[in-house]
């Protein structure tokens, strides 16, 4: 089941935000449509997305490894080891494109963000903050601990849908050689 | 093709935007006032979506290098073709090898340029829009710069030289009033906190650009600070830890964690955009029901442009 009208659909933490053309069905029409669903979610799978997993692998050289380790109180190696036995979901993408917030980073790597964020971090950075992990698809200002880079190409605007990931895929990195 | 001549601080090519790949994190983009673009391309005979140029920051000039039919509108701006004087929302016909000269943009912000057949680049993710910040869509993902030479797509048969929108059909940009409704985090401000939003005048701040208007004035107090992010649109009104307001606009991300207090209407964004820094706005609350009203006036504004222009070529 396809629900008429609808042009994009928004995951997020908390909240699913639908976009529809406002021309042709009222918000009243559509947010029936949409709680109708709901409780019919039965007749919407199938039609659904299903989750990938995907392996990036990561080459342990970042900027700001050594600083992280020492936060950490961890050797270099052992954030390594930790940042790959975990496998991550992506809650949700944004903040630019393609840019996937990943979960669940083991505890003991948790740190804040970086006091003054760098004004250009390079795409293809794979960074760490709070209890969050990422790649940076573009170069873009960010205040993440930059511990590694990917040659994987997370965001490329000629092939559709554009971003690599999808909110609830799930990723794991490992060490490239 | 036109030919940029002498480029203005910014300038770059915009269509209607993106609207299928948000959840890849795609901004909507696209013009920011979604409607100047629009009239503008109705007043050559193009589909409203195709791609124009929106330009700012002050003047520059561009020649046809062909026969063109061309309308300015969004912004006023002293502008002339080979001396004459062009007036906004106004279809205009130009010989190859005339020279569009705007001199100074006079009142708003973003003045939109149309001309018939579109100007024709690779569509990218559905839209011809320049997104700046990911260096992709429109013009080899950048800004125009002098002596860029830009493609048009085919044209068909345009309106008569010297047509005219009238101002009925247009949005009342000098009124600076934005219609809002309660946006999806209205309940975590109190009575005060609207009182506030829709009493007092806000200024456009510097600090407003193709992603967002930050509002000064009152600041409004919210005891919510950060939420889990989620999706927001071009009009939502977030409210920062600083208390004062931030309007969403064309490139905003597509997602973020500050309470949005209330949605502009979409109708009335193009109010917004034109507002440059300095000048204010008023926002008046009313129902989603009455905001898609509006909206739906809006585009039957604009078949009503469409249609006076094809007769006029008649």
């Amino acid at each position: 089941m396809r629900i008429p009208n609808v042009e994009d659909i928004v995951p997020a933490y908390l909240a699913l935000t639908v976009f529809y053309d406002a021309l042709h069905v009222s918000y009243e029409e559509m947010s029936r449509r949409l709680l109708d669903a709901c409780e019919r979610p039965t007749q919407l799978r199938g039609a659904g997305i299903k989750p990938r997993d995907h392996r990036i692998p990561v080459h342990y050289d970042g900027a700001d490894l050594d600083a992280v380790a020492a936060a950490t109180r961890l050797s270099p190696g052992e954030v390594i080891a930790r940042h790959t036995a975990r496998s991550y979901t992506v809650d949700l993408l944004g903040f630019v494109p393609g840019f996937a917030y990943l979960s669940e980073l083991d505890p003991s790597l948790h740190l804040p963000r970086r006091p003054e964020p760098r004004p250009r971090v390079p795409a293809g950075s794979v960074a760490i903050a709070a209890a969050q992990t990422a790649v940076y698809p573009l170069d873009t200002p960010g205040g993440w601990h930059i511990i590694g880079r990917t040659e994987t190409v997370m965001f490329d605007p000629s092939r559709d849908p554009p971003a690599l990931l999808r909110a609830g895929d799930t990723v794991r990195f490992e060490r490239a050689l | 093709v036109i030919t940029i001549t002498r480029a203005p601080p910014y300038l770059t090519v915009q269509d209607c935007g993106r609207s299928h790949s948000r959840a890849s994190g795609v901004p909507q983009g696209g013009a920011i006032d979604s409607f100047a673009i629009r009239a503008a391309n109705a007043l050559v005979g193009n589909q409203v979506d195709v791609a124009g140029l929106e330009w700012a920051l002050g003047g520059g000039a561009i020649r046809f290098e062909q026969d063109s039919v061309f309308a300015l509108g969004g912004a006023n701006a002293r502008a002339t073709v080979s001396g004459r004087a062009v007036a906004p929302f106004t279809t205009v016909h130009a010989r190859s090898g005339e020279e569009l000269v705007i001199e100074q943009i006079s009142s708003g912000r973003f003045l939109y340029l149309a001309v018939n057949g579109g100007i024709d680049v690779p569509s990218i993710l559905g839209s011809r829009s320049t997104y700046l910040p990911g260096h992709f869509g429109g013009y080899q993902g950048r800004m125009l710069k002098t002596g860029d030479s830009l493609a048009l797509g085919s044209a068909s048969g345009a309106p008569a030289d010297g047509f005219h929108c009238g101002a009925d059909l247009l949005p009342r940009y000098g009124a600076g009033i934005v219609h809002i409704t309660r946006g999806t985090h209205s309940d975590l401000f109190d009575e005060s906190a609207w009182r506030t939003l829709t009493e007092d005048e806000y200024r456009i701040s510097v600090a407003s650009d193709r992603t967002g208007y930050k509002l000064e004035g009152a600041s409004l107090a919210n005891a919510a600070g950060t939420l889990p992010s989620e999706a927001g649109c071009p009009g939502s009104i977030q409210v920062p830890g600083d208390g004062f307001p931030i309007a969403l606009m064309a490139d905003a991300p597509t997602v973020g964690g500050y309470p949005k207090i209330a949605v502009a209407a979409e109708a009335d964004l193009p109010i917004i955009a034109q507002r440059s820094p300095g000048e204010t706005i008023r926002f008046e609350l009313i129902t989603i029901e009455q905001s898609q009203r509006a909206f739906k006036r809006r585009a039957s504004d604009l078949h009503t442009i469409t249609q006076l222009a094809i007769r006029s070529s008649r």
